[in-house]
């Protein structure tokens, strides 16, 4: 588990061994992304015309249908508006169960659906949770937990 | 446009039929979607060269079957001069089949359409059900990957319900409750044993905060409609129901947009229904019920807010005080809902026509809606973020 911030936006790494059970494509557009994820870092698609950031990064402006997009660094801290755990789950997430996910609204404004980890207090809507890299043998996943 | 009217309806009871116990052999999807549409062809009156149109929801990610629509027509012996066609639109397939149905005899493209849905699942597996379905919840690579399965969504809904309006898990299960009591006297009902509040609290959790029995159970089915032009359905001398409202709306996000929104509240519902109102010019007081697209509790507490039946935070209250069953002030699901009349997905939101029709027909037996003349049916897609509304009156 390496722990240690490098730059501002750097994130917890947190070891998950084994294969991600439904493993995401990567496109040549979204390799910056899961690059950036593996590292430890944040970071989505922001548009060059009108400044509107995208989650998931996309190679357009949803607002403004600009194809001008730069990669923006976002930071780790979110608060959970709301969380699930599955007991009865896909087959492919057989070994995880029971697991929790949750809707997560980051600081820089995004909301995204991701992996909640344990952390140190139980999950309630509106707690403060920090983002994490979930690094798998194949690759990496996103993650929240309930800061400390 | 002229007015479309339903003239003969038909469906099995909902149920696990595919499921084969002991090596049991089990029906095949078109051999349940022969027993309704004859149901239905024989109420209208109607044969089968009197049928045109042939509209098929389409029948569920596991059917063996390709093509089931032309498949389906010509296992039926039919012929058309207007369309044969397959829809799909995620829980919204047999509610946006409906509305083809309605469309193409409305446009006088056709006097005679037929409208089928038939969706069997129970032959799959739930986790296989469920890795197929993880593809159907989101982004595939951005949200699909971290295991969520439809109803997971409904879950995180009722998470923050409760944490908003400060209501118990015990309350939500109210709607279960009231449901189940409504599919006690539906035939075409799949749960059918009263049950109560500790009966729904005691049961293992699916996706917390939701048990088996705030969840639907896994269900095949299947439903027709026969839908003729309003002048022919008068020449029939039969009682029939004419659709006289539609309104539509999608708000533009799949599941969860990229910003903060209050998911406890449907966007789609308050644009739809009013819009079906207008054209129907009707109110909402005037409309003698509601079947609702609501496979989880939370989902009809959300949804019937969202249609300005009740106040925001009080669905769940409506469920409890009888606002909301079949003898209250606005019946929601008297058919017993998704919950308990069952959820073939794919076609469920036909069944809700077909009790709607039930209903203002003044055929629902001991769970009829008292002078009931006008229904409104809400096929509606939670936080995929859309929602059909249909509003029916019976000329009897």
């Amino acid at each position: 588990m390496n722990t240690a911030p490098l730059i501002p936006q750097q994130m917890e790494i947190v070891r998950s061994p084994g294969a991600r059970p439904f493993p995401p494509r990567v496109s040549t557009f979204t390799r910056p992304y899961w690059d950036a994820l593996a590292e430890g870092r944040l970071m989505t698609s922001c548009c060059g015309g009108c400044g509107r950031l995208s989650f998931p990064p996309k190679p357009v402006c949803r607002e403004c249908w600009s194809e001008v997009v730069v990669w923006r660094d976002l930071q780790p801290t979110a608060m959970l508006y709301s969380y699930t755990r599955l007991h009865i789950v896909p087959g492919a997430f057989r070994a995880d169960a029971p697991y929790d996910i949750g809707i997560v609204d980051l600081a820089d404004g995004l909301r995204l659906m991701c992996r909640i980890l344990p952390g140190p207090t139980e999950l309630r809507p509106d707690m403060p949770v920090t983002m994490l890299t979930l690094m798998y043998d194949d690759g990496p996943l996103l993650a929240a937990r309930p800061s400390r | 446009m002229r007015n479309a009217a339903i003239l003969g309806y038909g469906a099995v009871p909902v149920g696990v039929y595919q499921r084969s116990k002991d090596g049991r052999d089990t029906p095949l999807e078109h051999e349940l979607a022969v027993r309704v549409v004859l149901d239905a062809a024989r109420m209208a009156g109607l044969g089968r060269t009197d049928i045109d149109g042939v509209v098929v929801a389409h029948p569920g990610d596991h059917t063996r079957q390709g093509y089931f629509h032309t498949f389906l027509t010509a296992y039926l012996g039919l012929k058309s001069n207007s369309t044969v066609v397959q829809v799909l639109g995620n829980g919204m397939t047999a509610g946006l089949a409906f509305d083809e149905g309605i469309r193409i005899v409305a446009t006088g493209e056709t006097d005679c359409a037929l409208v089928i849905a038939a969706h069997c699942e129970t032959g799959t597996p739930t986790a296989d059900h469920l890795d197929y379905s993880i593809r159907l919840t989101g982004d595939v690579d951005f949200q699909s990957v971290y295991g969520a399965v439809p109803i997971s969504w409904y879950a995180m809904v009722a998470r923050r319900y409760m944490h908003d309006y400060g209501v118990t898990r015990a309350d939500l299960a109210h709607v279960a409750v009231k449901n189940r009591r409504q599919a006690i006297d539906n035939p075409l009902a799949q749960f059918r044993t009263p049950i109560t509040v500790d009966d729904v609290l005691a049961q293992r959790m699916i996706v917390d905060p939701l048990g088996l029995l705030e969840v639907p159970g896994r269900a095949d089915g299947a439903a027709a409609l026969v839908i003729v032009s309003e002048g022919l359905a008068k020449k029939s001398g039969r009682p029939y129901v004419v659709v006289r409202g539609r309104g539509y709306h999608h708000e533009g996000e799949h599941q969860i947009a990229d910003r903060p929104t209050d998911m406890t509240h449907y966007p789609s519902i308050a644009r739809a229904v009013p819009v079906a109102l207008e054209q129907a010019r009707m109110t909402l007081d005037e409309i003698a019920m509601f079947q609702v697209y609501a496979p989880c509790t939370i989902t009809e507490v959300v949804a019937t807010e969202s249609m300005g039946l009740f106040s925001r935070g009080e669905g769940w209250a409506a469920a409890v005080d009888g606002r909301a069953a079949f003898d209250g002030a606005r019946p929601v699901n008297t058919s017993g809902g998704h919950l308990s009349r069952g959820h073939p997905p794919e076609a469920s939101p036909l069944y809700d026509v077909v009790e709607a029709c039930i209903q203002v027909l003044g055929r629902a037996g001991p769970r009829q809606v008292r002078d009931a003349r006008t229904a409104m049916v809400v096929s509606e897609l939670g936080n995929y973020n859309a929602a059909l509304v249909h509003i029916l009156e019976a000329q009897a």
